[in-house]
């Protein structure tokens, strides 16, 4: 059986570079050998010397970096940063245009609407994770070879404009106009897309089609507006009172007609009503009406309450 | 009550630099890992085994020691010694670490008055 101290070497040599292997090996075996005789010289019986001194070397990866000069950390504090910013300016951008892109072509190319959103997001994930492996994989190499950057030193010129006073982030910001966007986007769509077919095969519309004279294009102009305000309002940076105002106005203008329509049975296409038995059964369009009034409702108090208060919060 | 962990972080940074100093000193006269490791703990410098040979090992191929085998004992060892190279950086640390005991003697007696 071999002993602790050539496993010992022979752990910690193997991560050494090979042209140095030899005599590393010669000099920390004679150290061992040295320590071990210090410890039995005061006494000690030499398995347990040996195992206390190969203790104390510690880990032989750890001692094997020490002669190797090699890093323990996978990215170190040099290029922490880099990798970092490096790594949040891909993943804001690229994972969601591969998902857009995937999903559009899965829409329209391949005629699978009803894919389209699971692979775009499976598409969007891969992207994010491919591209986090590879720039950490690149990073890594940077740091066990020492690599220089010669990036532009920070100078105080990259300071952002401060940033305290903006109440209205972007990220919000493009959440509402995205939402608002897929909204707008769904009234088109539902009525040459809805998955609702009827008897013979042809496309059910959601909304009823009558409405596209009158209703639908002031709802689309409405939501349009909404866009613009939310412009504005990034623009400005926070809730101002006539933002406010102009806010309040839009929400209502959407959801008075939306709850009048919903009221009077005029939002969902006859058709549609016709085609599902659950819909003509008594009561149940008026629940689903009710809970829709009370929802929209909710919606438009809890924005027209939220801009209130977050103008208020400015002001003092 | 400042805890034991936080005092000894301070102490290791503020030891970190001084082994490579005592290291350069003590080998102008040429020794052997094990033993410049006893010499420097009987001097106040307590530096751990897997710290002190890798260390050696660095400041040779920096060219600040120099080595030679020695085989005449029964056991081979490397015999390191400071090169001239080596003085000439030990001469400039040992002025730092002069000028830092300098400095600091001054803030003290400059906060004292």
């Amino acid at each position: 059986m071999t002993s602790l101290t050539d496993r010992y070497l022979a752990a910690t040599l193997r991560t050494v570079p090979a042209p140095r292997r030899a005599e590393i090996a010669d000099e920390l075996r004679a150290s061992i050998a040295d320590m071990i005789e210090g410890r039995t010289a005061a006494g000690q019986d030499t398995a347990a010397a040996e195992r206390e001194v190969l203790t104390e070397l510690g880990h032989p990866d750890r001692l094997a970096a020490g002669y190797a000069d090699r890093p323990l950390q996978l990215i170190g504090p040099t290029y922490y940063l880099v990798w970092a910013s490096l790594l949040r300016r891909l993943l804001t951008v690229i994972p969601a245009l591969v998902a857009v892109a995937v999903g559009v072509l899965k829409a329209t190319l391949e005629e699978q609407p009803d894919e389209a959103i699971g692979a775009g997001i499976g598409a969007g994930v891969q992207a994010a994770v491919q591209i986090t492996f590879w720039v950490t994989v690149a990073f890594a190499v940077l740091e066990r070879t020492r690599t220089p950057l010669d990036l532009p030193a920070w100078s105080v010129d990259q300071l952002p404009e401060a940033p305290a006073e903006r109440d209205v982030t972007l990220s919000d910001t493009c959440a509402s106009i995205a939402f608002l966007l897929i909204i707008l986007a769904y009234l088109p769509w539902q009525h040459y897309r809805s998955w609702v077919t009827d008897a013979d095969g042809a496309n059910l519309p959601i909304l009823d089609p009558a409405l596209w004279t009158s209703w639908l294009p002031a709802l689309a102009a409405v939501l349009v507006a909404s866009i613009v305000v939310e412009i504005v309002k990034y623009r400005t940076g926070r809730w101002t009172w006539p933002l406010v105002g102009v806010n309040a106005v839009l929400d209502l203008a959407f959801a008075l007609p939306l709850g009048y329509l919903l009221l009077t049975d005029r939002l969902l296409n006859p058709a549609l009503v016709d085609r599902f038995e659950w819909l003509r059964e008594d009561g149940n369009t008026e629940m689903l009406t009710n809970v829709s009034v009370v929802v929209v409702a909710a919606v438009t108090i809890w924005s027209i309450a939220e801009s209130l208060v977050k103008a208020r919060r400015h002001r003092r | 009550m400042v805890s034991d962990d936080l005092l000894r972080t301070h102490l290791q940074e503020l030891r970190r630099g001084t082994v490579v100093v005592a290291s350069l000193i003590a080998l102008r006269r040429p020794d052997y890992g094990y033993a410049l490791l006893q010499r420097l703990t009987a001097h106040g410098f307590p530096v751990d085994a897997n710290t002190l040979y890798p260390l050696l090992r660095r400041l040779e191929e920096q060219g600040l020691l120099a080595s030679a085998w020695n085989t005449e004992e029964s056991r081979p060892r490397k015999f390191y010694r400071t090169s001239d190279d080596g003085e000439t950086v030990l001469g400039r640390l040992l002025d730092d670490l002069a000028a830092v005991q300098t400095s600091v003697t001054g803030l003290i007696e400059g906060v004292e008055r």
